[in-house]
């Protein structure tokens, strides 16, 4: 526990020191939360141009579409389809959540929560944006090359990839993009580990840190092990493209001496599958954190949560076979990996028992915060779900890539990681910019995104279950789906339903920031809450603490009856109150 | 710097300097794993008309590679010592057989085109490049890295760049490891 003090930070005082090549996390956290954010509308809009020609096919896109595709009279175009597709799972995945939760709240959070000045490398921390929005206009370039992006879907699997499949430069684009952000990302990850190792304040023993560090601390060991995997796949594949080596070559491996695409499969899945545990982590943990706080009770099984977030990790590293039941592979290994698979089954299933034991008998605040972790307690129970019948290889062999695979994992890493931002954001809005959101329109933002997320994600299960294949232009051209045309169009209104719901939220957040001015000043611990961010003003100053806190209890301790008559809770660097 | 502040700098770049090395360890393992998966699932190898890479050249850079870990660990050792003349030899010798590694790699790579070995001739060759060509990419930046320390081999030692030592030394010696593994696994077998 802190192993050394950090010294007390000088203000920067230049515009470009203070706001552009920045070493303070608070301030390289709000600018990952702005990419992100700008992120999140990139990909969005492409949804919405997906969803536009799967429900009207052969119709243009209101307003863009003219201007975007002249050639076409505003439809979108086949192989622009497939670039669509992918660029928006790229973008969502790797430009959307991975900025806002583990970028923005990663570095905003971390320092604040654990009694620490700063990360232990400001440097690295600055290079680890710089290098990420670097990646990010590699990525967006790419949209503009004249045989366009990347098209072969967010997974990139040979042969779509290689230069037979994807002739253009889009795709080796794609891969140099995902590389840099690889190493954006382990270098945020050395940064996250090593912080929380030695910067922990005075008295902060590994379970009096708040879940939220829990999670993006365990995201962080993941990213670190696992990127590099990622790594290894793009390297080849770049190798591949540019320099003629036959790595990921379609042919008989046996004989003729060339290459191997299911070992591409191999090589992305042991990365992908614990990617989305590195997207996820981060939600539960603040949703932990937050049904306690607003639930005015000690987090339940505070202890076995954070076990549970830490076996879902480790064994999220053995399941990534049940993504490859249909390749081939032995039926013994399949039946090793669905094994596995279910095994994490148990680890959530105590974790989703302490949200349930959490909020049982508490006595409720329904904040926007509150509201939006609960919808995260609703959707990861449907999403996690509905993973039972993916990782069971009988059920699986029939519902790999229809749209029941994407309607759960958009239910578990769309729904409940954007949930899980939307939450932090709303509640750690006064911390980070000393200004609240506006409730009302917060509450209007919530019900029209649950109700819109829900009408799309519960649709493509439907859809999918009805053998509605994912990835196809226009799938009526098939007789038997002819008939889903009415669902799918649902699920578009449902889709244009949840992106106007976004609308308020970011003039809610653009006008806060930029317009608002706060009557009085945002008071240290609007919520009540004993975390040690809550004990230091709003905005938090550039040296975060002036006194490095002593911890003498955990992070929830909420509504204890020995407290003194008006107060209900107890700040971290309080002994705890007995009777 | 007290006593105490010097064991937190170390304990600290020490856990960064493992959580670094844990991953390029992943990603040299997944290369090789994609090695090993092709080895294993053909029956002839090297394939079918591919001629066996001789095994003068890696043993050269074997040998070179492993000595400059030697005098890279004396580096360390006259560091300690403050011994500011043995520091320096070190130094450039460790630093010259850096460059001797890389030279031996072009000579790797001129032999393997002599034979016919060029990097789109099937899987055979491509592994082979990729993989030098990965590892010499880290070697240039472990060279780039002791070019940090010329400042410690200028001025001799001081507290305050113990740390870049041990950290610079422990990615140079993580090399080498590397490149035997993928000497024994590439070249031997």
């Amino acid at each position: 526990m802190a192993f050394f003090e950090q010294h007390i930070h000088s203000e920067p005082k230049t515009f470009i020191s203070k706001y552009i090549f920045s070493f303070d996390h608070k301030v390289i956290g709000k600018q990952f939360l702005w990419y992100g954010i700008i992120g999140l509308g990139l990909g969005g809009m492409m949804a919405l141009m997906i969803r536009w020609t799967l429900a009207f096919p052969g119709e243009a896109f209101p307003v863009l579409g003219h201007l975007l595709f002249p050639s076409t009279g505003g439809v979108v175009p086949p192989d622009t389809y497939a670039m669509l597709f992918t660029m928006h799972g790229t973008i969502m995945i790797f430009y959307a959540i991975t900025p806002i939760l583990i970028g923005a709240f990663g570095n905003y959070l971390i320092p604040l929560q654990i009694g620490a000045r700063d990360m232990v490398f400001p440097l690295l921390n600055m290079l680890s944006f710089w290098i990420a929005a670097a990646s990010a206009l590699i990525l967006v370039a790419s949209l503009c090359l004249p045989l366009g992006a990347a098209a072969g879907g967010w997974t990139s699997y040979p042969t779509l990839s290689t230069l037979i499949g994807s002739p253009g430069a889009g795709q080796t684009l794609w891969s140099l993009a995902l590389f840099l952000l690889g190493v954006s990302s382990t270098m945020g990850a050395v940064n996250y580990i090593t912080t929380v190792i030695v910067l922990r304040a005075p008295g902060m023993g590994y379970f009096d840190m708040p879940l939220s560090v829990w999670g993006l601390w365990l995201t962080a060991i993941l990213n670190a092990i696992f990127l590099p995997v990622l790594g290894a796949g793009l390297l080849l594949l770049i190798f591949d493209r540019v320099f003629g080596t036959t790595f990921f070559l379609a042919g008989a491996a046996a004989t003729t001496g060339t290459g191997d695409p299911i070992l591409y499969q191999h090589v992305f899945w042991i990365f992908g599958h614990p990617e989305v545990y590195i997207l996820i982590l981060p939600a539960w943990g603040i949703v932990s954190d937050l049904l306690s706080f607003f639930a005015r009770k000690p987090a339940f099984g505070a202890k076995a949560t954070a076990l549970s977030m830490t076996s879902i990790t480790i064994l999220s590293t053995l399941v990534y076979g049940h993504h490859m039941y249909t390749t081939q592979m032995s039926p013994l290994l399949t039946q090793t990996f669905m094994t596995l698979t279910m095994t994490i089954s148990i680890p959530s299933a105590i974790f989703f028992a302490n949200w349930l034991g959490t909020i049982w008998k508490g006595s409720i605040r329904f904040d926007t915060p509150m509201i939006f972790s609960l919808g995260v307690v609703f959707v990861f129970g449907l999403g996690g779900l509905t993973g039972l019948y993916l990782a069971t290889v009988t059920t699986d062999l029939y519902l790999h890539d229809t749209y029941f695979v994407v309607g759960h994992f958009h239910y578990t890493m769309a729904a409940s990681v954007l949930l899980g931002g939307y939450a932090a954001i709303y509640f750690w809005m006064p911390k980070m910019f000393g200004k609240f959101l506006n409730e009302f329109w917060g509450k209007v933002h919530f019900w029209i995104t649950m109700i819109g997320l829900n009408g799309v994600f519960m649709g493509m299960m439907i859809v999918g279950y009805a053998g509605m294949h994912r990835r196809l232009y226009n799938p009526f051209v098939y007789e038997f789906m002819e008939k889903m045309i009415p669902i799918n169009t649902f699920i578009t209104y449902s889709a244009l339903l949840m992106g106007l719901g976004q609308i308020p939220f970011v003039i809610n957040f653009v006008y806060t920031i930029f317009f608002k001015k706060e009557k009085e000043p945002v008071p240290n611990n609007p919520w009540n809450v004993g975390t040690l961010e809550w004990t230091i003003p709003s905005p938090s100053p550039v040296y975060n603490f002036k006194e490095i806190p002593v911890v003498k209890c955990g992070p929830h301790e909420l509504g204890n009856p020995n407290l003194p008559e008006g107060k209900d809770f107890q700040y971290q660097t309080e002994e705890i109150v007995e009777a | 710097m007290t006593n105490k502040d010097i064991e937190a700098r170390k304990l600290t770049s020490s856990i960064a300097m493992i959580v670094i090395l844990v991953s390029f360890t992943m990603l040299f393992a997944s290369m090789l794993l994609g090695y090993s998966v092709y080895r294993f699932t053909v029956d002839v190898w090297p394939p079918m008309g591919m001629p066996r890479i001789p095994l003068t050249i890696p043993m050269v850079s074997t040998f070179i590679i492993a000595l400059s870990s030697a005098t890279l660990v004396l580096f360390e050792s006259s560091f300690e010592k403050k011994n500011l003349k043995a520091m320096r030899a070190y130094f450039g010798l460790t630093f010259l057989l850096g460059l001797g590694f890389m030279f031996v790699q072009l000579q790797l790579w001129n032999s393997m085109a002599a034979m016919g070995l060029h990097a789109s001739g099937g899987v055979f060759p491509s592994l082979f490049y990729a993989l030098t060509w990965t590892h010499a990419a880290h070697i240039v930046a472990g060279l780039i890295a002791l070019l940090f320390l010329l400042p410690v081999a200028a001025k001799g030692y001081s507290v305050e760049k113990i740390t870049w030592v041990q950290n610079v030394s422990k990615f140079w010696h993580f090399l080498g490891v590397v490149w035997l593994v993928m000497f024994i696994v590439m070249f031997v077998f």
